[in-house]
Formats: structure tokens, C-alpha cells, sequence
């Protein structure tokens, strides 16, 4: 990631700063270098991506799930 | 459309006065942190409780683990009588907030809050240092989680001011 100066303030804090104990905590710093980049309206783009990948991961697994069950019952 | 911008235009296609606060105000200033609902502090005042009424009902709300058949009727007067609601809607989670530990009501929100414009509304957007304050107020694991990002993303933001002036 190419980083202008001021984004140094967060990708490489100096110590004793809100940056440093939020890389210490272990927030990956370099995410939020890229949420800021972006305008508020494509962050919440972003958000609602990740948010219906999650869904669908969801409706995966319960598919799996269902799916399974029913294997079982025919092999019974 | 996605649920946070179907959720976000609702409100602005009501004009429901409320200001922008919880997980989707973090996303907002700038954390890579996620959330799932739509949290507004909202205003209290007889017209903008009939307009919040209005959009819920476009979207079906009803209360989020109410159990099913509960009677709940979502008009003016049910909004007047309680503070918080959270609801389960055709859109997604929607929560109301009467009232925030940390901050205040509306009135307290929107003192400082940052405008921003999103999908051709303008919102009002809880200020980073009253978002800090609110998670920290609420102290839960999950809100706990969020602030050390914040108090970053407030440093930066402030530096940057500071050494661009």
C-alpha cells in the first residue's frame, strides 16, 4: 500500500500515540488507512458488501447443514 | 441496493430527524470494524415520531425477539412511550435510541455532529469524541473492541488538521 505522510500517522506511530496503542491492541491499521481513503458513502458500500457476504456464508452452511441431515435420513 | 443504504434512504426519504450513531457511524468515520443494524438516535418531537412510524411500517418493523403474534401496534403513541426500540425490519436491523449512555438524547447528539451527505440525503453523524464516549459508556466487549480504532482515526484526523493549518 503506498501511503501519503500523513497516513504515516497511523501505518508507522510513533510511541505513545492513539495509533501506536490501537496497532499494540491489535488493530490492523492498514484497513482503516483504506476505509479512510474512501468517501463516507463508499464506506458504507463496503460495509453492506461484507455484511451480505456474510449472509450468504450463513445461508451456505445452513444449506450444507440441511442438506447433510437429509442424507443422513435417506442412508438410515 | 444493500440493507445500510436501503436503511439510510428510508430515512432520508421520510425526513426522520435523527442523528447517525453506533457501528455505522464508526464505518462512517472512517473503522474497518463491522456492524449488522442501523442504530439512530432520534428526536422526540410529535412530527418526527408519526414520520419515523410511517417509514418503519413502509418496511414492515416489528419488534427484533418479540415472540411471533405479539400484538404491537407502531404509531406516535407507542414511540412516545418508550425510549429505545429495536427492530426487525424488511430491510434489516433498525434501532432507536431515545437516549445514549455517554452522550444524551438527540439534543446532545447533534450539538457537534458531522454532516455527511450519502445516497442524496444529508445525515447527521455522531461526533467521534461523543462516539468514543457512547462506547465507552456502554462497555460492552463489543463496544470496548472499537474504541482503541476510534481514539486513532480522532488523532488522526485532529494531527492532520493541526499540521495542515
Amino acid at each position: 500500500m503506498e501511503s501519503n505522510p500523513r497516513e504515516e500517522l497511523l501505518l508507522n506511530p510513533k510511541p505513545g500515540t492513539a495509533a501506536a496503542a490501537a496497532r499494540d491492541f491489535g488493530i490492523d491499521l492498514t484497513l482503516t488507512v483504506q476505509n479512510l481513503r474512501l468517501k463516507p458513502e463508499e464506506r458504507i458500500r463496503r460495509l453492506d458488501d461484507f455484511v451480505d457476504g456474510i449472509k450468504q456464508i450463513q445461508a451456505n452452511l445452513r444449506w450444507l447443514k440441511k442438506s447433510t441431515t437429509n442424507t443422513k435420513t435417506i442412508r438410515s | 441496493m444493500k440493507d445500510a443504504e436501503k436503511q439510510l434512504g428510508l430515512l432520508g426519504q421520510y425526513e426522520v430527524e435523527c442523528v447517525i450513531v453506533g457501528g455505522v457511524a464508526a464505518t462512517l468515520h472512517g473503522s474497518s470494524l463491522t456492524t449488522r443494524d442501523l442504530d439512530v438516535c432520534y428526536s422526540r418531537s410529535p412530527p418526527n415520531l408519526i414520520r419515523i412510524a410511517d417509514a418503519l411500517r413502509s418496511v414492515k418493523a416489528r419488534l427484533r425477539g418479540a415472540p411471533e403474534g405479539l400484538p404491537f401496534v407502531l404509531d406516535q403513541e407507542t414511540l412516545r412511550r418508550r425510549l429505545n426500540f429495536t427492530f426487525q425490519t424488511d430491510i434489516g436491523h433498525v434501532d432507536l435510541l431515545g437516549e445514549m449512555a455517554g452522550v444524551g438524547g438527540y439534543g446532545e447528539a447533534l450539538e457537534d455532529a458531522d454532516v455527511m451527505e450519502l445516497f442524496g440525503f444529508q445525515f447527521e453523524v455522531l461526533s467521534l469524541p461523543k462516539l468514543i464516549a457512547a462506547k465507552r459508556a456502554a462497555g460492552r466487549t463489543k463496544d470496548l473492541l472499537v474504541i482503541p480504532e476510534l481514539e486513532a482515526i480522532y488523532e488522526f484526523q485532529t494531527r492532520g488538521k493541526s499540521e495542515r493549518s
